[in-house]
């Protein structure tokens, strides 16, 4: 029963939503985590109207933006908690977008970690203003890193925080989210 | 019971039963000094890179006083390092009292002890005191989360400034805000610093542990 009500749940959402997305430009392609392709990393510029609208071009169900630096010493902590979760919940259509604040000088070593954590394939770099940045993702991040943003299926930010978080509690907090999405 | 009916019956069953994320959680963030606010912790002492202890009430200056919260390892602080020595520089020359304070648990990065911290300031020349948290309750009550982030309290000691020391760390020659060079020539000549809030990205401040 509950799975009916449910998938009656899924229906009645989805035909009630009138909300409009907002493409990304063309030449933007998603950024995920541990995709089993070869290519090596690649770090596209990005500014944030550019990372919301990678966020609503996904399709994921939910997916996080986690902003990091190579020479961060929190964010590589954090860093293989996040892909192993991004490939555990990929079926779900969980994705995560790494979005790397590191200076100019620093992109082979952010390249370097990525292929070291097996992130093929583009995943971005900040450009552009530090406040806009900021203040899109979430205004009361305080700018420090690492910082991460969870969206919705429908590009709706619905939790962000400061520092670096385990895997239990990355995954208690992305699958109340996947759970919404699918009426599971 | 209709099939409409029921779908919105069901429906309210299912909602009930998925759990829904707050709209917009965020994870207690530090809470900083809201403009207006006095200096916290002004007669804490902080060690300072000439081996004495200073404390912000001792170092305030008659034109208003400028602490900012930095460090020796972090990429931003070290990019924002040598234009900030000489704003705290000039800034003292005009007035207005200076303190750089780590905060930062050397325990985490050993570059954020303290020998380096003197060797920074020698070699950055700064005139100003550069101290060391070395409980980090001062960065605490100052709801500081980064570093560089610069607090600049006017002559009376109210906060008139919070944030960034200027909108390009990267480069000192693309630099089109000087936010923190602003508030301190309006404090310096008695007007309203006009953008009194700003953020940059930066690195977290590594608190050491609290006593307990």
């Amino acid at each position: 029963m509950i799975r009916i009500a449910c998938a009656l749940v899924a229906l009645l959402l989805a035909g009630c939503s009138s909300e409009p997305r907002q493409d990304a430009p063309a030449a933007r392609a998603p950024a995920g985590a541990a995709s089993p392709d070869t290519a090596a990393p690649v770090l596209v510029p990005i500014d944030a109207p550019g990372i919301v609208a990678a966020v609503r071009a996904g399709g994921a169900k939910a997916t996080l933006v986690n902003v990091w630096a190579s020479w961060c010493q929190p964010c590589r902590e954090e860093f293989p908690d996040l892909v192993r979760l991004a490939r555990e919940l990929e079926g779900r259509g969980f994705r995560v977008v790494f979005v790397s604040a590191d200076f100019a000088d620093d992109l082979p070593n952010a390249e370097a970690f990525l292929a070291e954590h097996g992130v093929s394939g583009p995943t971005y770099v900040k450009t552009g203003d530090d406040m806009q940045f900021i203040d899109t993702l979430d205004p009361s991040w305080s700018g420090a890193l690492p910082g991460s943003f969870l969206y919705d299926g429908a590009g709706r930010r619905v939790r962000s925080w400061e520092g670096k978080a385990s895997y239990d509690s990355l995954r208690a907090r992305v699958l109340p989210v996947l759970d919404s999405a699918s009426g599971s | 019971m209709s099939i409409r009916s029921f779908a919105v019956a069901a429906a309210f069953v299912a909602l009930a039963a998925v759990p829904v994320p707050p709209a917009q959680a965020q994870d207690a963030p530090p809470t900083p000094l809201t403009l207006g606010a006095t200096i916290p912790l002004a007669d804490a002492k902080l060690r300072n890179v000439d081996g004495k202890d200073v404390t912000i009430a001792s170092l305030r200056g008659k034109k208003g006083t400028l602490v900012v919260f930095t460090c020796n390892a972090c990429p931003w602080a070290k990019k924002w390092e040598t234009r900030m020595a000489k704003l705290g520089n000039d800034a003292l020359k005009r007035g207005v009292g200076v303190v750089a304070i780590n905060a930062n648990d050397p325990e985490r990065n050993k570059e954020d002890g303290y020998d380096v911290m003197q060797e920074r300031a020698q070699q950055r020349g700064m005139k100003f005191a550069y101290a060391m948290d070395r409980t980090s309750e001062v960065a605490r009550a100052f709801g500081a989360s980064r570093t560089p982030e610069a607090f600049l309290f006017d002559a009376s000691g109210a906060l008139v400034y919070h944030g960034a020391i200027d909108d390009n760390a990267d480069d000192a020659a693309k630099v089109t805000k000087p936010y923190l060079e602003n508030a301190i020539n309006a404090i310096a000549t008695g007007k309203a610093v006009g953008t009194a809030q700003t953020k940059a990205l930066g690195c977290s401040i590594k608190f050491r542990p609290k006593a307990s």
